[in-house]
């Protein structure tokens, strides 16, 4: 059992993010680290090459300067390998771009299983799974909370606002992991030092036959509209009513 | 010169902080106050294999050495959970063993400490000691093929969860100086004769103090460390980590002080601005910052040098604890006056970090100590005492 997980290395979303005056990019040149949200699916990954007793887990990846970082994180946690795509010619590449590159990488590793986030936490595009599966032409099933390996069938309980629908397909598929359904363990200190001597192959967008296209401009960005002050009501024993008033105007009695 | 840790170091902080930020200050707190133990966080944090980075890999650990051990210290302080079991039992007592162990007790005593499983308390203090290793009044006497220990030992961290204890004792007299010499021994915290009633004191910290009391305690000859009456030299070689990791853990304290005043200071408005744009508090808390950085600058020499044997690790380890001990005060202090009356309220984990950060301007060795050590060898002043 084989699984690629797609992982994306971002910019710590705790230091409040800029964007490139020229470009309106988010400027990515500092340290990069591995999104979070991808943390679960490299852990549902690890969890499923465990329970079939074999095959190991390798990350795609794809970021500007041969930035590793946050591969070396996942690879700690026991990933065996990784593939990163750096290229200055995908600066600001889009969506389609990124995935016909992921889908080049993930194509030379014939995979049993994709692997990937139901978006990332720097971009939120959350478009990526679908045309890595497009492009590969697999089949596709987003925002698993539950996956079990049935012979060549992938089972998936996916997430629906109502509830969660029981979903299968024949593998290889690409499945999109929700974030919180699993606990992404520890790096543990064994971990650490392995991820040091884990091969990570660095690619060219050229190395996987991908011509970068026009890709996409951000022609204008505006702030996000303040949130309004509320209305504060001093409560003089009447303040319940005042509340009630609110509640009726918002039709919620 | 390179002031970059090794990706493998920023791991190791990053994997610490996410340990002890899952269990975070108000597990650490409740254990503390209500008298449990931290042993979840131990746990997991020694499974992981932090507890053991710096024992010899051949043992089991991770073959680091102290500079990890520090990022464990600091990154776990870092996140309000100080452990002051990771300063005596890995950095005291794994540090003196894998050194001056023979084959048989390194064998013995490390895959424990490798793996965490293994608590080990440090017991030299004792009450008309202090500070002066040469006066110390216990005692271990030969009797065949074990020594019986006798005397007193107290301000000692942590025995209740210690499976064994490390006890400096004196074995004989230099006739010449009227100088103690001093052997190591390794105690089972059970051993007969051994009797241990709790300090009370005023820190919020899951290791408890005690005074220990050793009548004609019984203990095979094997257990005593390396050479007969070399103690004070192996003593010496354990007291760098111990101020390293202690250093280290004010800085953490420091850390997490400041996070919490500066959070707090950009958000908290009192009239049109947040209480950060104002200098009167701006300003102590940057100071407090160079001061915390300062102190991790020289916490981090200190490690680098003890690891790699140069001479300046003894008046580097000296700076770090008191440098990182004023600044951890220094930080703590000043996020209490940023947060005005909250500072002192149990909700913002501010107040209850004092005793143990006031703690380490006491404690492993006094301010005053490491002026007087500093005056005499970096400075060639005469001896003050």
């Amino acid at each position: 059992m084989n699984v690629v997980v797609c992982v994306k290395q971002i910019p710590d979303p705790a230091i409040p993010g800029q964007l490139d005056p020229q470009s309106n990019f988010l400027k990515r040149e500092g340290k990069l680290i591995l999104d979070d949200s991808d943390a679960y699916g490299v852990e549902m990954a690890l969890q499923l090459v465990d329970a079939a007793g074999g095959g190991e887990v390798t990350l795609v990846s794809m970021a500007p300067n041969n930035e590793a970082s946050g591969l070396r994180t996942a690879l700690a946690m026991g990933a065996a390998k990784a593939v990163l795509i750096s290229d200055p010619a995908l600066a600001g590449a889009d969506a389609l771009t990124t995935a016909k590159v992921l889908a080049g990488a993930i194509d030379r590793v014939k995979p049993d299983l994709v692997l990937t986030a139901t978006e990332a936490t720097d971009g939120y595009t959350g478009t990526l799974p679908e045309q890595i599966a497009g492009i590969l032409d697999l089949p596709s099933i987003t925002f698993a909370k539950k996956i079990e390996i049935v012979g060549a069938t992938v089972k998936v309980d996916r997430q629906t606002e109502a509830g969660y629908d029981e979903v299968e397909a024949p593998m290889p598929a690409v499945v999109s992991v929700t974030a919180g359904v699993v606990e992404p363990r520890y790096p543990s200190f064994k971990g650490i030092m392995a991820a040091k001597s884990k091969p990570v192959d660095e690619l060219t967008a050229a190395d996987l036959g991908v011509t970068p296209g026009a890709g996409q401009q951000i022609v204008s960005v505006i702030a996000a509209e303040a949130r309004q002050a509320g209305e504060i009501i001093e409560d003089d024993g009447e303040g319940y009513l005042k509340i009630i008033e609110f509640l009726e105007q918002q039709k919620v009695l | 010169m390179d002031f970059n840790e090794t990706p493998e170091q920023t791991m190791i902080r990053e994997a610490v902080a996410r340990i002890a930020g899952d269990f975070g200050h108000d597990y650490f707190v409740t254990k503390a106050r209500s008298g449990e133990k931290t042993t979840e966080l131990w746990d997991a944090l020694a499974g992981a294999g932090f507890a053991g980075v710096g024992v010899p890999s051949e043992y089991g650990g991770g073959g680091m050495g102290v500079t990890e051990l520090a990022i464990v210290c600091e990154e776990l302080a870092a996140q309000g959970c100080p452990l002051l079991l990771l300063i005596v039992s890995p950095a005291i007592c794994a540090t003196i063993i894998a050194r001056f162990g023979d084959d048989a007790q390194r064998s013995r005593w490390l895959p424990g400490f490798a793996t965490g499983e293994l608590k080990m308390a440090f017991a030299i203090t004792e009450p008309d000691a202090g500070s002066n290793s040469h006066r110390l009044s216990t005692t271990a006497r030969r009797d065949g093929e074990v020594y019986r220990l006798r005397g007193t030992k107290y301000y000692i961290s942590g025995v209740d969860e210690s499976d064994a204890i490390l006890v400096v004792t004196r074995t004989s007299v230099d006739e010449e100086t009227g100088k103690g010499r001093l052997s190591l021994f390794v105690v089972p915290t059970d051993a007969a004769g051994l009797e241990r009633t709790v300090i009370p004191v005023e820190i919020t910290a899951p290791e408890k103090q005690f005074t220990l009391f050793f009548d004609d305690v019984e203990v095979p000859a094997e257990n005593l460390i390396g050479t007969p009456d070399d103690g004070l030299r192996q003593v010496f070689h354990g007291l760098n980590p111990e101020r390293i990791t202690g250093a280290a853990m004010a800085c953490g304290i420091g850390r997490y002080a400041l996070d919490k005043a500066s959070a707090y200071a950009r958000e908290r408005r009192v009239w049109d601005v947040p209480i950060g744009a104002h200098q009167g508090l701006a300003h102590p808390l940057a100071k407090a910052k160079i001061d915390l950085e300062l102190a991790r600058l020289m916490t981090q020499r200190g490690a680098w040098a003890h690891d790699c044997g140069d001479a300046m690790a003894a008046e580097s380890a000296n700076m770090a604890k008191y440098a990182a001990a004023e600044a951890a005060l220094a930080c703590l202090d000043q996020a209490i006056q940023t947060h005005g009356g909250n500072g002192l309220a149990t909700e913002y984990g501010l107040a209850d970090m004092w005793g143990i950060a006031r703690l380490l301007r006491t404690a492993p060795v006094s301010r005053e100590m490491i002026l007087n050590f500093v005056g005499q060898h970096s400075l060639g002043l005469p001896r003050s005492y």
